[in-house]
């Protein structure tokens, strides 16, 4: 008897919601029907205003192997990931659009963005829309991330950068710098800063050499907790961070292997002992796991660490940014300099 | 009370005596607890018992030495040994201290905590199948302190593990509820534990995407692992640990009444309701100390219990609570460590901080709730599975206006999918673009929503024709390809051609999905084959299959790409991020032939839903037909994983909401079921991109999301009807 009395109560529940679902739709469909957000095209007019300059067209090939082509200096740019939004800023070619605004404003400080720069969403999933409404002339994304680049390409050209290559990580900063400078006509200004990044490893390898550090052992790592878990992330050989270093004549110290793209590994506080004695750096724009109260700083085995010890703890300023472009670059290596110098 | 606890005992060695032959009546039917102690064999089991306690320390010992010489720095087992012998070496002894002990603690904590619990939770709901894990109490903790770490709470040891004591408290009492506390029997307690954890794992990985930095990796995304900073999270625990596993034991006197059913248990003086409470409670706080220190390492509470059970035909006197809560405890810890020290002797010792321990014993403990639900015993054919009644049959009218408002609702949210997302666009932007004049801003936008839309839309109508299907065959309103394992397999397919080969094309990468998928299912079938298909062990095993393709996945993404979060995302949650048409193909064509087909076999798919006599005096080949109908429904799983990576629910929850809307005939059951899984995903998928634009939610989580209290309520109307 429990049966049918509870039988007529789903019905008409879900007869009524039914009808409510239906109404509802309806209502939605009539109120938002008729409008539109943007004019009809007429069969006369033309589709698209095509720049008038195919006289200066620039091509470039990317990451795909694939020509870019550009109708001239590309000047509402839009880019996915924050390397090349760097670049961008540093060539003086502030981004339109860019994923994860405050991200980039925590994260990496070598190079502001200004207030007219609009969120497009986050790195993994940026809004396609986003970047559609802002009427770019270039998108510039990295390769690998399940981008829609056939579809953003019926909007702008798109420039696809290998955004790390742990096989030669200081080439591809460069090559993806001037890759970009090509894209928004600026080459000079990228030759400019990039003889300024030469002639600043090349100085800084004199002061290292100078302080007598040439060869001397070095490391780099962030990290993060949750709860009781610390997660320590080495920066191996190969790694951007580890070739400037290398570049100015320290040694990276790890041992193991990164990852092929961009050379980083994990491991936990016990096998920071293979590091013997470095100088170890660290960075940790948000929680601080090395010197932190709840991180390392009671652990007794990073108390007992030879860097530990003599004071070789080095964090890099908040905001530096270890995956970046030139300006990032030299803003460590001028850290690396400053704090081993002094 | 001193009085009727001695006669309860009494009572409680007489029944014991009898169990053997008879089954415990009533609530104790599908209840596997088989083995008790005979009361005249009392010395002989405290010998085994004691020879079994013995022997488990012992090898725990053993594996707590080995595990103490494993680790990331180059500290080995004669380092140690001669730290041991008296040689002062200050680096051996720091690593020992700051690094060993406080992984081989954790472990431990994790290990007994889990264990106990596990076994608490058993007897509570008398099913061998209960767990911190299938009653989402472990994924209940988690999520408290990830919300906590989310509004940018950084709370010590004590506070953190008070937030995974409720958290972990909440999910019990619901899951509980629903279940009737187990009452109802096994598969719904496990069902309605599988799918709150997944939902509440849903909104933990979501928090994790909101509110967490993006430089993590996938190692902090809530796999578990011992990885520990220093000895104080385990310090901290530790009493807790102490204080729970005393206070269970102390109770097992109770437990031991409890499990002869509630009756009989209340009849010999037991305060059945006030029992229930503080067992759950300490169990709860068991579960919420383990993941505190390690995150939800899983399946360790459902393995340890059966580990134990396993051996109680051959020790007499294993099943009395005071014995069997701290074996199972101690079985726990030889599973977590076991896990730590197999895992880094077969992969090196760099494996135990790229791999989380949580991966590992989740892979186990698929396998332990595969072997186990293979020995669960068939309810016999009058049993109903747990599920929405089914509609008697009603007239033509109201199939119709039923299909007729689900396809209008499918018509409304492919509109509504199309304008809705971070740019909102008006009804006449699409009339405009159907009539080819829209101007360039609306035309780039719908390039990229449309696919998306579609995606959803199809991905959604195969999942749930795939459900009506499987659900048909296997003669289970609760097998679906989720549940079955078979879209994990298909992820697994299709990640392990990712990674093998990145630049795979589309058809390829369906192929991958379709092989992972087979293989699921051949394995989950064949697995549950044993003399006839029996519903319940082809659900458990599905679950468990389903549980360790996850965990490859997992293992497969941190072994390979472990900063790449949109393949985790897609792979892991289900995403519609950055489709084409071109990728919808396989999709299309395997809906387009094998849609129809359903509905060809509709008669069939009616027959075989009844049972295996009536189709084969029809002459229905049976094995045929069931073969086809399965592989069918693999194949259109696979597609749809393809197209839209791994999402869940949706061949559960649209057959179920189709059945109850217009009665069992697969006639009118397939096309209302295609509508509204349309429907569910689609609705997801716009949700995502919509509300927290430019920002996306993968339409996977919110499929979840939505589907899943859909689901609970399903469960919660059956509890009332049954």
């Amino acid at each position: 008897m429990t049966v049918s009395r509870t039988s007529h109560k789903p019905r008409a529940l879900t007869r009524r919601s039914l009808a409510a679902a239906c109404l509802s739709a309806c209502v939605a469909l009539t109120l938002a029907a008729c409008g539109t957000t943007e004019d009809p095209v007429t069969s006369s007019g033309p589709k698209s205003t095509p720049k008038q300059s195919s006289d200066e067209k620039i091509t470039l090939v990317d990451a795909r192997g694939k020509e870019v082509v550009l109708d001239g200096p590309a000047e509402r740019v839009v880019a996915l990931e924050w390397s090349e939004v760097e670049d961008l800023v540093t060539l003086g070619v502030m981004p339109v659009g860019v994923a994860d605004v405050k991200g980039y404003s925590t994260w990496v400080k070598s190079a502001p963005l200004d207030d007219s720069v609009q969120d497009v969403g986050t790195r993994q999933e940026p809004s396609v829309d986003a970047v559609v409404s802002l009427q770019p002339d270039l998108v510039i994304m990295e390769g690998g991330r399940g981008l829609p680049i056939e579809q953003l390409e019926k909007t702008a050209p798109v420039l696809v950068i290998k955004g790390s290559d742990s096989t030669r990580n200081i080439e591809q900063m460069k090559h993806n710098f001037t890759l970009i400078a090509q894209a928004v006509g600026k080459e000079d200004t990228a030759k400019q800063i990039l003889s300024e990044f030469d002639a600043k490893l090349a100085d800084a390898k004199e002061q290292i050499a100078a302080a007598g550090l040439a060869g001397a052992g070095f490391a780099m790592a962030d990290g993060w907790m949750e709860g009781s878990q610390v997660s320590i992330r080495m920066f191996a050989k190969g790694s951007l961070v580890s070739d400037l270093a290398e570049a100015i004549g320290l040694v990276n110290a790890w041992p193991e292997k990164g990852d092929a793209e961009w050379g980083l590994g994990v491991t936990d506080v016990e096998g920071l002992i293979r590091l013997g004695d470095v100088h170890f750096f660290y960075s940790a724009s948000e929680d601080d796991v090395f010197a932190g109260k709840e991180g390392l700083a009671n652990n007794a085995i990073w108390k007992s660490l030879p860097f530990v010890k003599a004071g070789q703890v080095h964090k890099l300023e908040d905001g530096t940014w270890t995956f970046g472009g030139p300006r990032s670059c030299m803003h460590i290596v001028d850290q690396f300099v400053r704090t081993l110098t002094t | 009370m001193t009085d009727g606890r001695l006669l309860a005992n009494d009572h409680v060695k007489q029944a014991s005596g009898q169990g053997q032959r008879r089954r415990h009546p009533a609530r104790g039917r599908r209840f596997a607890f088989h083995t008790w102690s005979s009361a005249g064999a009392r010395s002989s089991s405290t010998a085994g018992v004691v020879g079994l306690a013995g022997a488990t320390g012992a090898l725990l010992l053993v594996l707590a030495l080995v595990h103490i010489t494993q680790g990331t720095s180059g500290i080995g087992a004669g380092d140690l040994l001669a730290l041991a012998t008296g040689t002062p070496n200050a680096e051996a002894w720091n690593v020992l201290v700051a690094s060993r002990l406080p992984r081989l603690s954790a472990g431990l904590i994790v290990g007994i905590a889990l264990g106990v619990a596990g076994a608490a939770f058993q007897s509570l709901v008398r099913n061998t199948l209960a767990s911190p894990d299938t009653l989402g109490v472990n994924a209940g903790a988690y999520l408290a302190i990830t919300l906590a770490a989310a509004l940018g709470l950084s709370l010590p040891v004590l506070p953190s593990g008070a937030l995974a004591f409720l958290g972990g408290l909440a999910a019990a009492g619901f899951v509980m509820v629903l279940a009737a506390g187990g009452a109802s029997g096994p598969t719904r307690l496990i069902l309605a534990g599988s799918a709150t954890a997944l939902a509440l794992g849903s909104f933990t990985t979501l928090l994790l995407l909101l509110f967490e930095e993006e430089t993590k990796g996938l190692y902090a995304w809530g796999s578990g692992s011992l990885v520990q900073a220093d000895l104080s999270a385990s310090v901290q625990m530790a009493p807790i640990l102490l204080l729970g596993t005393v206070a269970m034991v102390a109770l097992g006197h109770r437990l031991d009444l409890l499990a002869l059913g509630d009756d009989k248990a209340s009849v010999l003086g037991l305060r059945v309701g006030r029992t229930r409470i503080v067992v759950t409670m300490l169990a709860v706080l068991l579960t919420a100390a383990a993941v505190t220190v390690a995150g939800p390492v899983g399946f360790v509470g459902l393995c340890a219990p059966a580990i134990v059970r396993l051996l109680a035909p051959v020790v007499p006197g294993l099943m009395r609570h005071r014995v069997l809560l701290p074996m199972s405890g101690l079985a726990g810890a030889i599973i977590v460590l076991g896990a730590d020290v197999g895992l880094r002797a077969l992969l090196g010792n760099q494996s135990g901080v790229d791999v989380p321990t949580g991966v590992v014993t989740s892979m186990v403990g698929a396998v332990a709730l595969v072997a186990l639900a293979r020995r669960h015993r068939d309810s016999g054919p009058t049993r109903q599975p747990p599920a929405a009644r089914t509609r008697t049959a009603r007239g033509t009218l109201w199939f119709w206006l039923v299909l007729g408002l689900a396809l209008a609702g499918v018509v409304g949210a492919a509109i509504a999918g199309a304008l809705l997302g971070d740019t909102l666009l008006l009804t006449g932007d699409l009339a405009n673009w159907l009539a080819g004049v829209a101007g360039p801003r609306v035309l780039f936008v719908l390039d990229e929503r449309l696919p998306r839309v579609a995606a959803a839309l199809l991905a959604g109508t195969a999942l749930a024709v795939a459900g009506v299907t499987v659900q048909a065959v296997c003669r289970n309103p609760l097998a679906e390809p989720g549940i079955l394992g078979i879209t994990a397999g298909a992820g697994v397919g299709a990640v392990t051609l990712l990674t093998l080969a990145p630049m795979a094309g589309v058809w390829l990468m369906s192929s991958a999905a379709g092989a992972g998928a087979l293989v699921a299912f051949v394995l989950v079938y064949g697995l549950s084959w044993r003399a006839g298909l029996s519903s319940d062990r082809l659900v458990l095993i599905g679950i468990g299959v389903s549980a360790g393709f996850a965990a490859l996945t997992t293992l497969i993404i941190v072994a390979s790409d472990p900063w790449n979060t949109a393949k985790a995302l897609t792979w892991l949650s289900g995403s519609t991020y950055g489709r084409s048409f071109e990728q919808l193909m396989p999709l299309v064509i395997a809906l387009v032939v094998l849609a129809p087909l359903a509905g060809v076999v509709r008669r069939e798919l009616d027959l075989l839903a009844l049972d295996d006599d009536v189709p084969r005096v029809l002459g229905v080949r049976l094995e045929r037909t069931r073969l086809l109908a399965l592989v069918g429904s693999a194949v259109l799983t696979a597609t749809a994983v393809s197209a839209i990576g791994v999402v869940g629910f949706v061949g559960l929850v649209a057959p179920h909401a189709a059945r109850a809307l217009v009665g069992g005939r697969h006639a009118r059951v397939l096309p209302v079921a295609a509508a509204l899984g349309a429907l569910l995903v689609s609705l997801a998928d716009t949700i995502g991109r919509w509300v927290i634009a430019p920002a996306q939610i993968p339409a996977g989580l919110l499929t979840a999301l939505i589907g899943t209290p859909y689901f609970v309520w399903l469960l919660w109307r059956s509890r009332m009807t049954t």
